[in-house]
């Protein structure tokens, strides 16, 4: 075990390299540049060719590909993230501001997410056939099909309309500082997102318990006594929820790398967001350093799944 | 003609009813509609789409950019309005709408004229909403499609030679998958200032395509170990001979399912991206017109609850039809 992890590890910081080389190739193969945007919208530039030339210079856009790359890789192995082209501070210092943005409205998702797909998974597999399955069944087939985004535009009609409360898009508050405008800033974005997340894991682990439920140690587990509650979360479950743990890392892996579009709605300054204004602006090293970081996250997240697949079931040997 | 000249040389042996085991279509249909109940619903639903898609020039009753406009019946000419200048009339505290000649229909509820109403250009939301079917079709179905044939190629090419080339593209399949998916997408579209509809096509089937190479070469890979595929090299095949012959025909089948149950995810992506504003550029898509009706959806509702159900209407139909397609062919991929 410990020598896979180590291979997996060494194989991860390969997937980085390739993931920084595209992000790096990717942004420069985008028309404009930050200079040029700024001339764009900034008239004190104008269009003058020796302050661009000299605006260039300093943000180092003058250098050859290669040397813009080395510096890029140089300052990567250092865990150095680059330095905003736009405010002239570091990726890191950045990302701190928006990252607890991103946890708080992720962290929620993944609770809504987690907490009504396996109740609801299991209620559905058990009560299989039943009109309570037909019903929860319905509600995830729908919850598929039905773009986060219309969820969300759906909720704030109905909180409008209703007038239940206001949404706040000017202030971000944070839920130790002020938790009664958090819950509200967050609660439509937190629900969509958690139906989003959730439905695809409630279809999966409905199909994973039937399977399990068939099979002959539950039977076995059943003939000699054992409590119902006990067959089904001590027997069923725990091998049920295996292959469910894939999907449950990639709707963590899809939290970290930012909700762009529920942040982008709902105006939460996170990481997402950041992204988003990033690459709108082609400002190059912040931009590569938070996708390189979110790619540090899934791989990590990806491994660690596989490393639980193994203890949940000893069946399972890496080598 | 032809036809009925090809029955009529069947012996009777193995005529249709008669052999069992090749039954007619509408026989097959039938037996499919009565298993799967939701997937005959999601292939009706398919069908319905496809049908507005391919007739959409037909039905959407008014160009999807035509704004509509309508005479002020109180609109007085400065000569019968005493000699009264625009600016005078703003003065005496008569707004734009009365003074104006002509006013755009905007925001309209459904009526018998606009059937879902106006937006806020005044432009008829029925029209957009059947043009959009066409678009989200036409990416759904050409994304996937161009995931599975380079997922074919690629993975087939990967499994079957093995060693550097494998190695070299299940590294960079790692990385794609590394990837945040949005993001990806995202720095695709942006590569052309206004991207037009193949790039976005395009995109989506680039993303997609990390995915269906996985799938194909873990098939070759085991295909590979066949004895039939040993003989074929013994008798002196070429490898081109063995990959079309004896490979791609065994590994169609996944694919199949793979592409018919990405189409939805590749309508919700598309979706997704014209809401961000980053869509196919002049053309009229769902997700653009989910993100123009959402800002004031409490007062004009109508734009953002059309256009996002269709989406949602759509994306169930493939789903549903696709996952009944995997049940038929493989029931063992449910759930991946």
């Amino acid at each position: 075990m410990g020598r896979y992890i180590l291979r997996r590890l060494m194989l991860n910081v390969v997937v980085l390299w390739i993931v920084a080389s595209l992000v790096f190739l990717a942004v420069r193969g985008l028309p404009g540049d930050f200079v040029l945007n700024q001339v764009a919208t900034n008239l004190e530039l104008g269009s003058n060719e020796e302050a661009i030339r000299v605006a260039k210079k300093q943000l180092g856009l003058d250098k050859p590909l290669w040397r813009q790359y080395a510096t890029f890789m140089g300052e990567l192995v250092r865990g150095d993230l680059g330095t905003s082209y736009q405010t002239r501070r570091s990726t890191w210092t950045e990302l701190g501001e928006r990252i607890p943005y991103t946890l708080e409205l992720g962290g929620l998702i993944v609770l809504i997410a987690f907490s009504i797909s396996i109740p609801i998974g299991i209620i559905s597999a058990v009560r299989q056939d039943t009109a309570i399955d037909y019903l929860l069944r319905g509600f995830a087939i729908l919850a598929v099909a039905t773009p986060v985004f219309f969820v969300a535009v759906l909720m704030t009609l109905v909180v409008l309309k209703y007038r239940l409360f206001t949404i706040d898009i000017v202030n971000a508050p944070h839920f130790w500082t002020d938790p009664k405008s958090a819950f509200f800033k967050y609660l439509i974005p937190a629900v969509a997102g958690g139906i989003a997340g959730g439905a695809g894991i409630m279809r999966l682990l409905r199909s994973q318990m039937l399977e399990v439920l068939r099979m002959d140690y539950i039977r076995t587990a059943q003939a000699k006594g054992l409590r119902e509650r006990s067959v089904i979360y001590r027997h069923a479950l725990k091998n049920a929820m295996i292959p469910v743990l894939t999907v449950m890392g990639i709707t963590i892996s899809g939290i970290v790398g930012g909700q762009v579009i529920l942040e982008n709605m709902f105006a939460i300054r996170g990481v997402g967001n950041f992204l988003l204004s990033r690459l709108v602006a082609r400002d190059f090293p912040p931009f590569q350093g938070t996708v390189v970081l979110i790619a540090i996250v899934i791989v990590t997240v990806n491994l660690l799944v596989d490393v639980l697949y193994a203890w949940l079931d000893p069946r399972i040997r890496y080598s | 003609m032809a036809q009925s000249d090809a029955v009529s040389i069947l012996p009777e042996s193995v005529s249709i009813e008669g052999g069992g085991r090749r039954k007619g279509f509408l026989t097959h249909a039938v037996r499919f509609a009565r298993k799967r109940k939701l997937g005959a619903f999601g292939v009706l639903v398919v069908l319905f789409v496809l049908a507005i898609a391919i007739v959409s020039p037909l039905i959407q009753r008014y160009d999807d950019n035509r704004q509509f406009q309508s005479r002020n019946p109180n609109f007085q000419t400065s000569t019968s309005s005493g000699g009264a200048s625009i600016l005078e009339q703003l003065q005496q505290g008569k707004s734009e709408k009365e003074i104006a000649e002509f006013n755009i229909d905007r925001f309209e509820a459904p009526s018998g004229r606009h059937w879902l109403g106006t937006d806020q250009f005044g432009r008829d939301i029925y029209a957009r909403v059947i043009v959009g079917a066409r678009l989200a079709v036409l990416i759904g179905v050409g994304a996937s499609a161009i995931a599975v044939v380079a997922g074919l190629f690629i993975g087939v090419i990967s499994g079957y030679f093995g060693g550097a080339v494998d190695l070299l593209v299940q590294r960079f399949v790692d990385g794609l998958q590394a990837f945040p998916a949005l993001v990806l997408l995202l720095l695709i579209v942006q590569v052309m200032e206004e991207p037009p509809l193949w790039l976005t096509i395009a995109g989506l089937g680039f993303l997609g395509w990390a995915t269906s190479v996985r799938i194909v070469r873990s098939a070759v890979l085991s295909i590979a170990q066949q004895p039939y595929i040993e003989a074929a090299k013994s008798f002196g095949a070429s490898s081109l001979r063995i990959m079309m012959q004896h490979i791609v025909p065994n590994v169609v089948a996944p694919l199949i399912i793979v592409f018919s149950i990405s189409i939805g995810v590749y309508i919700l992506a598309e979706a997704s991206l014209s809401f961000l504003g980053f869509g196919p550029a002049d053309k009229t898509t769902w997700g653009k017109m989910v993100n123009a009706g959402r800002n004031a959806v409490d007062l004009h509702p109508w734009e953002a609850l059309f256009s996002g159900l269709a989406i949602t209407v759509t994306v169930l139909g493939f789903n549903l039809a696709g996952d009944a397609i995997r049940d038929e062919l493989d029931p063992r991929l449910r759930g991946r």
